[in-house]
This record gives structure tokens, sequence and C-alpha cells, in this order.
């Protein structure tokens, strides 16, 4: 481990500054509101008040909910994203670099379009696939219901394993093999070398991976939203969305919201607390600064049973809900049969050309994701850097504030952020989009500083000590060893930021001013108005911007790779 | 070659940014918060605009829930961003009233329109008289309701209402007909595997693909559907729900002269007739509904229309809305 030198500002010094300064202006001081703004009124605290909005029943049966959604959620998720991430980087399953992109596909669908998709083709008394095999079979009874937590928990499942997926793909693409092989060489099966050393090897990423889920989950309003609230199913952010629109959105409900968001907060410190001591028993850095191309797993027979089950999972998960949206995205009002007389391209051609709404939307979410997820990932690499390499006291509190936002729900987050940015302290940015802006980066830090922390954990500090006894400057040290390897992981926090961003919802839906509307927004508002076919239309055509832009970044990644 | 990327995705990132606010709208501009949706709003601002060219007007459209979220949210902050507000949520614009925050304005156009609020000052000005029946999917319910008890006719028929912590013309609705109808008419609704939906225009929606039998529907948004051909048909039970929509302009408007233009301009003939053809029931008495609709008229729609108690209404409405969410929100 670097000894660092007190006392001199050099290199060390600024960083750690800028980062404290970077967490605190943008996620201390707004969740600080939160917590001001629910434990005190008028100045004075008042814990009476948070007791009898606490002792609502409710409130406890959200909590459950949330709690309950989020570790069926994480569970399937891990175990699904584990799998998958294992098979197209460590086995021979055919076409592996192409299903590898398939499987990042549902990362880029916002799962409340997910939802909606879901919804038009499982809901039981009209979704498409149970009325194809109510007819097929004669059936009197639907054969699915997508109204339920079974629903909820599979839908969020299949939006959020890439969180899984990406963690331990990059894990595994950058390990070590020769821990493997030695093994293989002293005779050890292949059950034993994957429980022996590949899962523990992994176990850092799997489990990170399953925390984000566990932490987004517990704070995700859209999936509930559609498929729970309408059936007496609600979690937290739904509970705080519901009630901040109650009693005419008085400041009354907006500090109830607060008080929940409380909660979550602290059940996202314990999460984090556990993650902590479970990771504390042990870390690997596992990468020495050189590539290696891991050994592949025969699959043998199973080769073609599991391409098929690939693709078969992307075909119903991704291609399914995706051509529904389009379809119905072309219908002319919602309800009618999907026939080519039905079909046409007038609302696409609407949303595109003639709607300033929607032209604006596109627009601003376009701008606003690549702000964010430049700025973050600058910020990101260099408060991990602080946090994983330099020893510092206190940097577990830098932590905590960079997971912070992730836990707090973004209507909360937009809160705060409104708190601390309208002009009280001097700076208001309310109603523009330098707001929002402001309210991405701190509900995107998480994002960034996972993806890099986890980079940075598996550079060894050997490569630094060696450069500095060549005679490397901090600086020099960071700029031509670090930075080089951590570069995947700056890539990989610039999607994990760009493209949620992209059609973000929960945080926008309450900082937007008329013209500053982004794309998710205008579905969710459109969705909510009734105009179904209006709403698919725009999602299809997000999901045509999304991918796009993930192919011009994948087209220049590979370009400098080659 | 990676910095080299890395460059030119800051580049852009920050040339975005920089482009970003040239989109944003001036401060002169006319901003209307209102739960009016594209349909009735977007051809009156236009209207408006052709009118006043120097006017610019931004809307942004919602339930009344959330954009009252809205403006609590901007007081807090110190300035409420819109100049006018128009909804269906009365209770919300005497609660306004009461805190001071609406700018009296008795249009001179206002002399002659059907004004079914007490106590008119000219803080908020009713604007069009929303109207909601029975929408049913035409497919499943061959026979179109007459009364609200034709909705226990059939077992096990779903039937949505939306939301009325969300929806101002659903929490008027769910008032009136539990004042008529007291609130077992909503339990046995419930028994008959009624749900709660979201906003207005959605419940609609899922009843035209099917999803529900029926539904609370408001009268433009439903027609502007039966117009694109979707399976829907609206009833107009004997007891009728009307709900006025009333417009106000906020105290402290920067654009307070325009803003009293847009009122004046909300109640002429010409505005009025752009409500009438989007088929719900104008305030202009000279104004009719295009027969298409079958709607019924201004005077007939009174006649027929469950009474507003206001006085009720304005003090019930947290309590309107808890019975109804205990009757809904629970589980199945």
């Amino acid at each position: 481990m670097p000894v660092m030198k007190r006392r001199s500002f050099g290199v060390p010094e600024m960083l750690l500054f800028l980062s404290v300064a970077i967490l605190v202006i943008v996620v201390a001081v707004p969740v600080l509101l939160i917590l001001y703004t629910s434990f005190f009124v008028d100045g004075h605290f008042n814990a009476g008040q948070v007791m009898s909005i606490l002792s609502e029943p409710d409130i406890y049966e959200a909590l459950l909910n949330s709690l309950f959604i989020a570790s069926g959620t994480c569970i399937m998720s891990t175990f699904i994203g584990t799998l998958f991430a294992w098979l197209v980087v460590r086995t021979d399953l055919p076409y592996k670099g192409f299903m590898k992109t398939l499987f990042l596909v549902p990362f880029m669908l916002p799962s409340f379009i997910g939802a909606i998709a879901w919804k038009m083709l499982l809901s039981p008394r009209s979704g498409y696939i149970n009325i194809l095999l109510m007819d097929l079979f004669n059936l009197e009874e639907p054969v699915f219901d997508i109204y339920g937590y079974g629903g909820i928990m599979a839908i969020e499942t299949m939006y959020l394993f890439p969180f899984v997926f990406i963690q331990v793909c990059g894990a595994l693409e950058r390990m070590d093999p020769t821990l493997e092989e030695s093994a293989r060489i002293s005779g050890a099966s292949l059950l034993t070398i994957t429980r022996k050393i590949t899962l523990p090897l992994m176990a850092p990423s799997i489990m990170s991976g399953a925390l984000l889920i566990v932490l987004y989950s517990m704070a995700h309003f859209g999936t509930v939203a559609v498929l729970g609230m309408e059936n007496g199913i609600f979690n937290i952010p739904v509970l705080i969305y519901e009630k901040i629109h109650q009693s005419a959105g008085s400041f009354d409900s907006i500090r109830a919201g607060t008080v929940m968001a409380a909660v979550l907060i602290v059940s996202a410190a314990f999460i984090i607390w556990l993650q902590n001591k479970v990771l504390s028993r042990g870390r690997y850095q596992i990468i020495a600064g050189k590539s290696f191309r891991p050994m592949e797993v025969k699959l043998r027979g199973l080769r073609i049973p599991l391409f098929i089950f690939c693709l078969a999972y992307i075909g119903f998960t991704i291609v399914l809900p995706t051509v529904t949206i389009f379809l119905v995205g072309g219908l002319s009002t919602y309800g009618v049969d999907i026939t080519w007389e039905n079909l046409s391209l007038d609302n696409y051609k609407f949303i595109l050309f003639e709607w300033d709404l929607t032209r604006d939307a596109i627009w601003n979410s376009v701008s606003l994701g690549l702000g964010a997820a430049v700025i973050t990932m600058f910020a990101g690499v260099m408060i991990s850097y602080v946090i994983v390499k330099m020893q510092v006291r206190g940097k577990g509190i830098l932590e905590f504030l960079g997971m912070l936002p992730f836990s707090v729900p973004g209507s909360v987050i937009a809160l705060g952020v409104i708190l601390a940015w309208s002009g009280k302290f001097g700076i208001n940015l309310y109603n523009t989009v330098w707001i929002i802006l402001v309210s991405y980066i701190a509900r995107y830090m998480a994002f960034s500083l996972k993806a890099n922390s986890a980079a940075l954990e598996q550079v060894h500090d050997s490569l630094v000590e060696a450069a500095r006894a060549c005679g490397a400057g901090m600086g020099q040290a960071l700029k031509d060893i670090v930075l080089p390897l951590v570069r995947p992981g700056m890539f990989a926090a610039f999607f994990l930021i760009f493209l949620p961003a992209m059609r973000e919802l929960t945080v926008s839906i309450m900082l937007y001013a008329p013209t500053t509307r982004t794309i998710g927004v205008a579905i969710y508002t459109l969705n909510e108005d009734g105009e179904t076919v209006l709403s698919a239309a725009l999602a299809g055509i997000a999901l045509i911007i999304i991918v796009t832009g993930q192919s011009v970044i994948k087209y220049f990644q590979n370009r400098k790779a080659g | 070659m990676k910095r080299r990327f890395t460059a030119a995705l800051a580049g852009l990132a920050l040339s975005a940014l920089l482009v970003a606010p040239a989109s944003q709208a001036s401060a002169a501009d006319l901003v209307i918060y209102t739960s009016m949706k594209e349909a009735l709003i977007g051809p009156m601002t236009k209207a408006f605009m052709a009118k006043h060219p120097d006017i610019k007007v931004d809307h942004q459209s919602a339930g009344a829930g959330k954009l009252m979220a809205k403006i609590a949210a901007e007081r807090q902050s110190g300035t409420i961003l819109a100049d006018i507000l128009w909804t269906s949520e009365v209770p919300d614009f005497y609660a306004l009233k009461r805190e001071g925050l609406l700018e009296p304005y008795v249009s001179p156009n206002a002399k002659d329109i059907l004004n079914p609020l007490p106590d008119f000052d000219g803080s908020f000005t009713p604007i069009r008289l929303g109207t909601l029946g029975i929408v049913y999917n035409t497919r499943f319910m061959k026979k179109a309701p007459e009364k609200w008890s034709d909705l226990f006719e059939k077992k096990n028929s779903p039937f949505g209402i939306a939301n009325p912590a969300l929806s101002g013309t659903a929490f008027v609705s769910v008032f009136l007909l539990s004042e008529q109808f007291g609130w077992d008419f909503f339990k046995d609704l419930k028994k008959n595997k009624a749900k709660m939906g979201k906003g207005s225009g959605q419940v609609i929606d899922d009843t035209a693909k099917g999803d529900l039998l029926a539904c609370l529907g408001v009268d433009y948004q439903t027609f502007s559907k039966i117009d694109k051909g979707a399976y829907l048909g609206m009833a107009y039970p004997p007891e009728m729900l009307v709900v006025p929509s009333p417009a106000a302009i906020f105290k402290n408007s920067p654009n307070l002269e325009a803003a009293k233009k847009f009122i004046d301009f909300m109640l002429t003939e010409e505005c009025q007739k752009i409500v009438a053809e989007n088929g719900t029931l104008p305030v202009h008495p000279g104004v009719k509904v295009p027969a298409k609709y079958n709607l019924p008229d201004q005077t007939e729609a009174m006649k027929r229309a469950i009474p507003i108690d206001y006085p009720k209404l304005i003090t019930s409405k947290q309590a309107t809305v808890d019975q109804f969410t205990e009757i809904f929100g629970k589980k199945k």
C-alpha cells in the first residue's frame, strides 16, 4: 500500500478535496435537506409528526412489499445474470459477442415501457397472448395474470438482470485464468474449480450487482405503478408518489414523502453495511495489468440446446415486447385489431415532425444523457480512486454518500434538488435543464462509483508502486497506469448512465418545465393521459435512438480497440 | 485513440449542453398549467397565438393532482411558474383563492356565461362544463347501458374509475355519485370487479382494449377516440355528472395582461366553438355541441346534473379520496 504524504497539498490532497466537494454539493446537500425537511417543522425538531406519519399501517405494508419485490427480483436476476454472463464469457456458446450485446438490450429498455408492453400481452382479459392461448386451446379462463407480485418480479427481473450481467461479465473477462488452470493441472474437477475458485473470485462482482438490484428495485417506481397500483400492490416509491399527489400537493404531503424516503435511506444504509461486511471477508486483486484470454468451457452436447434457450429467452423478453410496442404505436387508436388496415406510420410522423412536445423531449433527453454521463463518468473515476486506492480516514462516508442517491426514490431526489437549487442558496436552477442535469448526476453517481471502483479494485497496487519507483510522479502514474487500466470501467460507467438517463422518468417528472420535458416524461404522461398509441410510438422512437446511440459508441470503441 | 474518443464525447456533451438552454422559453411567455388534453388545449392556444402573434403560449398538460404538486413545490421555491391554471378540480381553486394566490379578474366576456360556481368574484371563471358518462366497450357490451344500475347487470364486469387523487374529474364524479347513491354504490362496483385506474384518459384506453368492460369517462377524450375508430360507446344515465372546469390567473403573474387576454379569449364564441367541436359542453350559451356527439345540450345537462354542494365538495376532498381508496385500494 502506498503511504500518502501528509501536510502537503499535492495531487492526492487535491483529489480528496475535489471528491468531497463534488459529493457534498451534488449529493449530501439535497439529501440533508430532505432529512431536515422531514424532521424539522418551521426550524423546530418535530419527532411527533414523524412518528404519526410512520405509524400508518400503509407504510409497513409498503415497506414489506418493497422488500419482498426487491428480494424476489434480486434472486431471480442474480441467477439469470450470472448464468448468462458465464455462458457468453467462459463457454463456447455460438455467436457469443452478438449474444452479449443482445443480453445488454433489456438495460436499454425502460422498465415501465416493458411493463406497459407486458400488460398489453398478458393482461388477463385482453392480453394478446392470453387471447391467443384461449382461442388455440378453447380455454375459458386466461392462462396468465400479469397483475400481481409474480408479474412485477418477473418483469423487473427481465429489465434489471443486466446489472449483474455487466458486472460479472467484466469480472470474468478480467479474471486471471492461471488460477483456474493451476487448479485444473492439480486435478480439480470443473465443479470444484467453479465452487472454490471461480465463484469466490466472482463474489464481489455478483454481490455488487445483486446489491444494485435490491437498491434499484426497492426504489423502483415504474413497474409497480403500472402493474400493481390498480390492484392495491404498492411499494414505498409508489406510496410516496401517491402521498405527494394527494391533499392538493400540500407541503404536509411532501413532508410525509420525505419521511418515507428517510425509511428507504435507512434500509439502504443497512444493505450497504451488510455488503461491506460480506465483502470485507476477502478482496481479490485479480488483474495484474496483463490481458489474458480465458479458457473456454466446452459445452459439448449442451451447446445447441443452451444456445436455443438463450435465443428463446431473448426472443421472449426483448423481441416480443419491442414488436408489441412498435405495432401498437402504429395503430390508429388503442383496442382496434392489429391488421394491415389499422396500421400506419401516422403516429410516428406526428411525433417526429409535427408535435413540438415530443421533438423537444427527444432533444432534451439526448443532451441531458450525454452531459450527465460524461460528467459523472469523470467525477466517478476520481472519487472511486480516492475510495479504493487512497488510505484516507472517513472514506466510508464518501462511499455511503455516493450510494445515497441510488437508494432514494427519484421523486425525492427531485424534491431535494428543488430544495437545494431553487434560489435559497443563491443559485436558482429551477425550471431549467440544469436542475435536471444536477439531479441526473446525483442519481447516477452510484452507477459510476460502482463500475469504477470494481475496475480499480482489480488494478494491483504494485503497478503504481513500480511506476513511482521508476521516478514517475503521482499524476503521471495515474495518467499512464491507472487510467488506461480502468478505462473499461469508465466506459461501463458511461453506458450505465447514458442509457438509463435517456429515458429517465422518476426524477424528470418532478422537475420538468413546459420546454424541458424528457422522453420518459413524454412517454409516461402520454400513457397516463390515455394516449396509449402515441406513447407506444414515442417509446418505439426512443428505442431506436437508444440503440443507434449505443451502436455509434460501440463502433468507436471497436475502432480504437482494433 | 481512446483518448480522442473520450475527448470527442466530452466535446459533444458540452456542446449539447450549451445549445440546450437556447431551446428554453423566454421570460415573456404565457404558461398554462392545465388538466385538459392536447386535443382540447392545443387548438385553443394555436388559435390564440394566431390572434395575438406577440404572445407565445406554452402549456403543461397533466392530471390536476400532479399540477397541484408541482405548484406546491414551486411555491416552496418562491415562484409559481404558471400564469394560468385550468383544471376540473374545483376545490383546488377555492383553496388557492383562500390562500390569496389568485388574481381576481372578471372578464367582460364572462357576463352571459353559464356559471354554476357560487360566490363568483372573478378569481376563477368556468370555461367548459365537462360531462362524464359510462364509456363502454362496444364489442363486449352489445347493449348500451341506460342507468347507473345497469353496471351491475352482468356479473364480474370490471368498471374503471380514475384515481380521484390524481384526476379532478374523477374526484368530483366520485363525490357526486357517493352523495347521490351512497358509498354502497362503490362497494357494489368493487364487488363486481371494478378497478381504480390512474389518469382519466387511461381508463378509457383500457376500456377500448377490453381490460375494462366500461369506465367513467370524460366526454371529449372519449369522442376523440370514437372518431378514430375505437370500439367505444358513450352513455349518459339520467343522473348526469356535470363538472365545471374553471381557469384562474395566478397573483404576481409577470404576464398579467397577456393572461387576461387569454381568459377573455377562452370565453369568446370562437374559442367556445373549439370546446364544443371537441365534444364537451361550452359555457357560452349560444354555442352548441355538434349533433354527432349525441351529448345533451347545456340546458338539459344542467337540469339532469346531480346538483353540486360546493361547500361540502370543498371541505370533504380528503375524506372522499380516503374513503374511495379504502374501498378500491385494498387487494383483491
